[in-house]
């Protein structure tokens, strides 16, 4: 229960780090050591990876990007990234709102 | 055979290498190698008179699927260095998704000898006394195991807390065996800095393991096991490599009062694609 309420308090937030510049630079470092061997350093996807430059992901809001980046699509092959605490997904989310 | 040319040759190789994540040396997390990568990690425990040595192979097959293949052996004090034998690892998540509990089967099969020193696990009533009996005999014991693992796991606000239960078989008609390992592990900083950093907090990871047997079908409890309890300090270079330090330290008389274990580790990523046709 407790969870559910920190996780709630959370997403009903958004993005802590929404609009920071070092949030960006900090995400950026991330994206490079966690997303760039299937998503590629510029983020244009490769293989089965799909562009997070794309209309549809940049539509997305942060907290759907932050929903997938902690569960993953694992049956279309994109491991789940919870192990990462909360506030690095935020940052790589951060990074990838910047790519617009 | 003796084999004191594998060691020297297992060392170069891995400290050539640079290495990749191992939270912890005994307990598994629901972590799974990424898909196309493999994981180069050398292992070694060092023991009041031995050096066990361990050589890993980790390849991520699926989201849900990882395999790891091991080379195992030990060098004792004036008996020389020997290989003790291989294992072969499997690991499944069944579920799709995070949960707050993630559940992962494990299956290995390992065909190695007595002399074997790896405590990669500890089941049944394993001693330290075991490890007295000297090689020439020691090597002589085969052992076909198979080794089943329960591994329940779950991502806290930063902390990963991991259970594991162990049932192994020797395939020799003999009981089930059963043992367990409880993890716990956190980065020291949880948000990454802006620059590039070697000695930062957010490089670095803490946690604590405790493993030790559980008796066997036949003599189920903790009469006549060995326990053991040791902080972990895992450092991630840029580079990739990941360096990891953990004493254990024995928690009843069946146990070796110190064992001191260090992991180099590295890991490549998207290995995979270099063996693909290009489309």
């Amino acid at each position: 229960m407790r969870m559910a309420l920190l996780l709630w308090a959370l997403l009903a937030t958004g993005n802590p780090y929404e609009g920071k510049p070092d949030a960006v630079r900090a995400g950026a470092k991330l994206y490079a050591r966690h997303c760039a061997q299937c998503h590629g350093l510029d983020a244009e996807g490769h293989g089965h990876a799909p562009s997070l430059r794309s209309s549809t992901v940049q539509a997305a809001s942060a907290e759907e990007l932050f929903h997938t980046v902690t569960n993953g699509r694992m049956s279309r092959g994109m491991p789940s990234w919870a192990q990462l605490p909360a506030e690095r997904r935020w940052q790589i989310i951060t990074y990838l709102r910047s790519l617009k | 055979m003796s084999c004191n040319w594998l060691f020297p040759l297992l060392l170069l190789s891995a400290t050539a290498l640079p290495a990749a994540e191992a939270p912890y040396y005994v307990a598994y997390s629901a972590q799974m190698e990424e898909p196309g990568n493999l994981e180069v990690a050398f292992d070694q425990v060092a023991g009041s008179n031995f050096l066990s040595s361990i050589m890993e192979l980790e390849c991520g097959v699926k989201t849900w699927w990882t395999t790891e293949f091991y080379l195992d052996g030990q060098a004792t004090g004036g008996e020389g260095a020997i290989f003790t034998g291989w294992r072969i690892e499997n690991r499944f998540r069944p579920w799709m998704g995070e949960h707050r509990i993630n559940p992962v089967l494990y299956v290995e099969f390992e065909d190695i000898n007595g002399a074997d020193k790896s405590l990669k696990e500890v089941v049944g009533h394993d001693v330290a006394d075991d490890q007295l009996v000297p090689n020439a005999e020691a090597r002589r014991d085969h052992q076909r195991e198979l080794e089943t693992k329960l591994i329940l796991s779950s991502n806290v606000r930063g902390w990963d807390i991991s259970t594991n239960l162990i049932a192994e078989k020797n395939l020799a008609a003999e009981p089930w065996e059963f043992g367990y390992a409880f993890g716990a592990s956190r980065p020291l900083a949880f948000a990454v800095t802006p620059g590039p950093c070697t000695f930062c907090r957010e490089n670095f990871s803490v946690g604590a393991e405790v493993f030790g047997g559980l008796g066997t079908w036949r003599q189920f409890g903790l009469t006549g096991t060995s326990h053991y309890v040791g902080p972990i300090l895992a450092w991630q270079l840029p580079s990739g490599a990941q360096l990891m330090v953990s004493p254990a330290f024995g928690l009843n008389g069946n146990s070796h009062g110190l064992l001191v274990r260090f992991t180099v580790s590295y890991e490549m990523e998207q290995i995979a694609r270099l063996f693909r046709r290009p489309s």
